[in-house]
């Protein structure tokens, strides 16, 4: 028999007592769990979506505005700067310090060619890229694919597939001055409430060819894979390292949502701190009243040799038990009841977070520890004469 | 009498409890020394100061004034640690009221002193049940116990560290006549190997010793 086996024991014989105690602790510990486990299927949920958003950075040629100013009368503005970025540069943003995050370079080239008798806007595009960018387009038909000028592939915006009668398969001829180019349907995209909608998407080389662009691209949609990173970070970098090229970064609608997030999970996380402590309380007391139920024990224990230190160790551990035992139980109830909350609050659905489990079930253990310092305050000042007198 | 020969001196001891704002004399001047081996009852009416001068020997208390040697050791203004320590290698005790703790078995009662001395050989156990008479009631929990068998656990849990000193507080004022005179036996049989101090309101039962110390308002009235 060791001194930890005298404390099973009794807590064995006093359990339905000390289920207060542990209901406590599991309250406290199921409410931080629940918080942490859905506020971060949250974040993730709202960082899925905006990957879905595509790009998060959008890189393009610097533009200078200088206005015109004649006396006190404006003239309106001139733009100054270069209005391409060559292609052959494009490689040269994989060699920024945060390149590893990112997951998209897609270059697009616009322009304005002639189908028939009308005008068309058209853009060229790097279908693969583009295709990674757009993985939330439905196309009725297939995405075009990369060939050369001999089999160029076109893809049409939906305002422009019906007044024009181009369904998959359709041929047609795109005409830019001297210039022009077979090209088949092969899909027409469904309406995204986007700009796309009345483009004709081609590949870029073709698009090149037909404006007379080679080598150039209008600019550069770039998807930086963002649970953590700083696309800020990642803009100020890319316009270092080229200068005369401008990145903004389309991460302020996340960032906003974000910030409402991270607000609701100080909230709620200051609500289960405090819950914890109304815990530790609930815990003390119960564990105060364990130990004015024991004064006749404790005092039997000191007359037999229990030194001071054996009985503040005896409920320090009976703390710890309860803060343990309270605190896996309330990992199990909180992981339920995020599982429950996060799809109704947030359409996030969480996984159990098993790396929280060791973390939560310590702070409990100490949150038990912690509540059995009065308790032990008042053991120690147990009289043993005066106690096996009285009884 | 020379103090090598005495296990438990006295000397000029007194005890003084603050009751309210009043302050109570319960022990006054007591002089006294018990010889190793030898079985002393102390007997005195209520209030006479008896349990108070057990607790005194027993280190569970300490004196006002004056000063206790326990085995040529002055206890006197030693600290609490120290008293702890000192106990558990020379005092047992027994109470009236057994005291034994519910949710343990006879053998785990008896183990309780071994364990807070971090002893992991627990032979004594088995053999203080048996120096007691009850080896096959080892399993038993105190409330299927009768009242001489809980007494007997109760020595055997005050004699498992093998103490020099046993100190019975009313032994049998919860048991019926022949169960005390077993236990009386008992603690009897005991003398010698060990100095036995019972305090005791009867004089019959205190006949069995080798001498009686009469205490009377706080003093010695032998």
């Amino acid at each position: 028999m060791h001194l930890h086996s005298l404390v099973l024991k009794d807590i064995s014989r006093r359990k339905t007592k000390l289920l207060v105690a542990v209901l406590g602790v599991v309250v406290a510990s199921a409410a931080i769990v629940a918080v942490v486990t859905t506020f971060s299927a949250a974040t993730g949920s709202l960082y899925e979506e905006s990957n879905n958003f595509g790009a998060n950075i959008i890189v393009r040629p610097e533009v200078r505005t200088i206005p015109l100013v004649t006396g006190s009368t404006s003239m309106g503005s001139l733009f100054t700067g270069e209005n391409y970025i060559e292609e052959s540069e494009i490689a040269n943003i994989y060699t920024i310090m945060h390149s590893s995050k990112l997951s998209v370079v897609a270059p697009r080239l616009y322009g304005v060619a002639e189908l028939g008798n009308s005008s068309v806007v058209i853009m060229g595009v790097d279908p693969e890229q583009e295709r990674n960018l757009k993985s939330w387009w439905n196309v009725k038909g297939n995405w075009i694919s990369s060939e050369g000028l001999m089999h160029t592939e076109v893809m049409v915006g939906s305002d422009i597939a019906t007044p024009m009668g181009l369904t998959e398969g359709s041929f047609i001829t795109l005409r830019n001055g001297n210039t022009s180019i077979d090209a088949r349907v092969t899909g027409v995209i469904e309406s995204t409430g986007g700009s796309e909608d009345a483009y004709l998407i081609l590949p870029l080389v073709a698009s090149q060819h037909l404006l007379g662009r080679e080598g150039k691209v209008s600019s550069l949609e770039v998807r930086a894979l963002c649970n953590t990173c700083p696309v800020e970070e990642i803009s100020m970098e890319i316009e270092e390292k080229f200068p005369g090229l401008e990145a903004r970064s389309m991460s302020q609608i996340v960032r906003n949502e974000l910030a409402m997030v991270e607000h609701t999970r100080s909230s709620a996380m200051a609500v289960s701190i405090i819950t914890l402590l109304v815990s530790t309380l609930t815990v003390a007391s119960t564990m105060l009243a364990s130990v004015n139920e024991k004064l006749k024990e404790i005092g039997i224990m000191r007359a037999v040799g229990a030194s001071d230190f054996q009985v503040v160790s005896m409920l320090f551990f009976e703390g710890a038990i309860i803060g343990a035992v309270g605190g896996i139980i309330g990992f199990i109830v909180g992981t339920i009841a995020s599982s429950i909350a996060a799809p109704l609050l947030f359409q996030a659905t969480p996984s159990p977070m098993w790396e929280i489990l060791l973390p939560v079930t310590g702070i409990c253990v100490l949150t038990g520890m912690l509540a059995s310092v009065l308790p032990a305050k008042k053991a120690l000042g147990i009289d043993p004469a005066e106690v096996l007198r009285s009884v | 009498m020379s103090d090598d020969k005495m296990m438990i001196r006295v000397q000029g001891a007194a005890k003084r409890y603050l009751v309210g704002t009043v302050e109570v004399e319960v022990l006054r001047d007591i002089n006294m020394g018990i010889r190793e081996g030898e079985f002393v009852s102390v007997m005195g009416q209520s209030g006479s100061g008896k349990t108070t001068l057990m607790n005194l020997i027993g280190m569970l208390d300490s004196p006002s004034d004056g000063n206790i040697f326990i085995d040529g050791v002055d206890i006197t203004g030693k600290s609490q640690k120290e008293l702890v320590g000192l106990r558990r290698r020379t005092v047992g005790f027994v109470f009236q009221q057994f005291h034994l703790i519910p949710s343990l078995t006879a053998y785990e009662n008896v183990a309780l002193p071994l364990v807070f001395a971090g002893e992991k050989d627990q032979r004594a156990v088995t053999d203080a049940l048996e120096r007691v008479g009850l080896s096959h009631r080892r399993e038993h929990k105190p409330a299927e116990l009768s009242g001489g068998e809980q007494q007997r656990v109760a020595i055997a849990r005050a004699i498992v560290m093998k103490p020099k000193i046993l100190l019975a507080d009313e032994p049998t004022g919860a048991l019926d006549a022949t169960t005390g005179s077993m236990i009386i036996s008992l603690l009897r049989s005991m003398a010698g190997e060990m100095t036995v101090v019972m305090v005791t309101h009867n004089r019959e039962l205190a006949l069995h010793s080798d001498r009686i110390v009469n205490l009377k308002d706080g003093n010695i009235a032998e």
